[in-house]
């Protein structure tokens, strides 16, 4: 007992792994949901495709560049970092390598978590989307489905990431 | 860097007061202006939210409107209660989960930043049609970030504490 809370006790077995499994999995679905356009939008005869970050720059071009570096950031780095600290941390505990800076990439996970905005990005997608109907004709594109994968593989890894488990296993490591 | 406790609290407070003198022009200045057709509309927060309604899809007009209305406003307020009761004993178990719920729906009114973002990169389509940011983005970009930073700020073993600085 702790501040009024029990303490976990008991910690089940491999959920390291599986975070360092939907992580893996993860950092290729960022590589996809980056460079794939999500939807693509036309008005009479102009079309033109869209990924994450030609938002982003289009937000720069109007001169709002510290909403584009928060959409950009919560959007494309922090999920990526994420996701790669995760990676980088439980390959660590899983393998028992003795990596250097393992303290700081665990900082980072813990740091970057409530930055890890994808699912929410993808909620705004389908609002924008029903918007942007308004305007003119938009299409769903594969990139969209590397998005919701993203996303899902972001919240199982971020579940199966146990950080009492991580301690113990970099205590054993150090 | 290590940061003494009692300036914690000070940040958090800055923060969260700068949150919520700049909630009220993200409310009510446009964050963006749409052409549609010709036809140019500045649209505020709350506009975009009844501009869905009225197009009859009101499941996304609610989750906008709870995402980017009354999240930050919740995430604001009870920042303020936690903050206020800071260093007096009492109902630190509601205030530990309270900061927890913050922490965890907090990053929903990031909603509002990525349609914005996605909606921009239309930008100028001819004279017909067009997405363009307004001043307003700024103002709710800052309070999303006030407000993150100000629960990142006052750790929760703050609320534990339970001399007076």
């Amino acid at each position: 007992m702790r501040c009024g809370g029990r303490l976990k006790t008991s910690i089940s077995g491999h959920s390291l792994q599986v975070a360092w499994a939907f992580a893996t999995a993860g950092l290729f679905l960022v590589l996809l949901a980056n460079f794939e356009p999500i939807l693509t939008f036309d008005v009479v005869g102009n079309t033109q495709s869209n990924r994450i970050f030609t938002g982003v720059f289009e937000l720069i071009g109007q001169g709002f560049w510290p909403v584009a570096l928060l959409a950009g950031f919560a959007g494309m780095f922090a999920p990526a970092m994420h996701l790669g600290a995760i990676w980088y941390v439980t390959a660590a505990c899983c393998l028992g390598l003795r990596w250097p800076h393992l303290r700081r990439a665990f900082r980072l996970v813990e740091i970057l978590e409530p930055w890890n905005l994808v699912p929410v990005y993808a909620i705004a997608t389908v609002v924008a989307v029903v918007k942007l109907k308004m305007l003119g004709t938009v299409a769903w594109q594969q990139g969209a489905l590397w998005v919701i994968a993203l996303s899902l593989c972001s919240l199982f890894a971020a579940q199966a990431f146990n950080p009492e488990l991580v301690e113990e296993k970099l205590e054993v490591l150090e | 860097m290590t940061v003494s406790d009692s300036a914690r609290v000070e940040q958090a407070w800055a923060l969260v007061v700068t949150g919520i003198i700049l909630y009220v022009p993200a409310n009510i200045l446009p964050v963006m202006t749409m052409t549609v057709v010709g036809d140019i509309q500045p649209l505020t927060v709350l506009g975009g939210v009844q501009e869905l309604y009225d197009s009859g899809l009101w499941p996304m007009a609610a989750v906008v409107f709870l995402a980017s209305i009354v999240v930050p406003f919740l995430k604001l307020a009870s920042l303020t209660w936690i903050l206020l009761l800071h260093g007096k004993p009492g109902l630190q178990r509601e205030r530990t989960s309270l900061r927890r719920i913050v922490h965890s729906i907090g990053s929903w009114s990031m909603v509002d930043v990525f349609l914005l973002s996605i909606l921009a990169a239309v930008g100028q389509l001819g004279v017909l049609a067009g997405v363009q940011a307004e001043p307003g983005a700024f103002f709710f970009a800052a309070v999303l970030v006030c407000s993150l930073l100000a629960a990142e700020v006052y750790k929760p073993r703050l609320i534990w504490q339970t001399e007076t600085i």
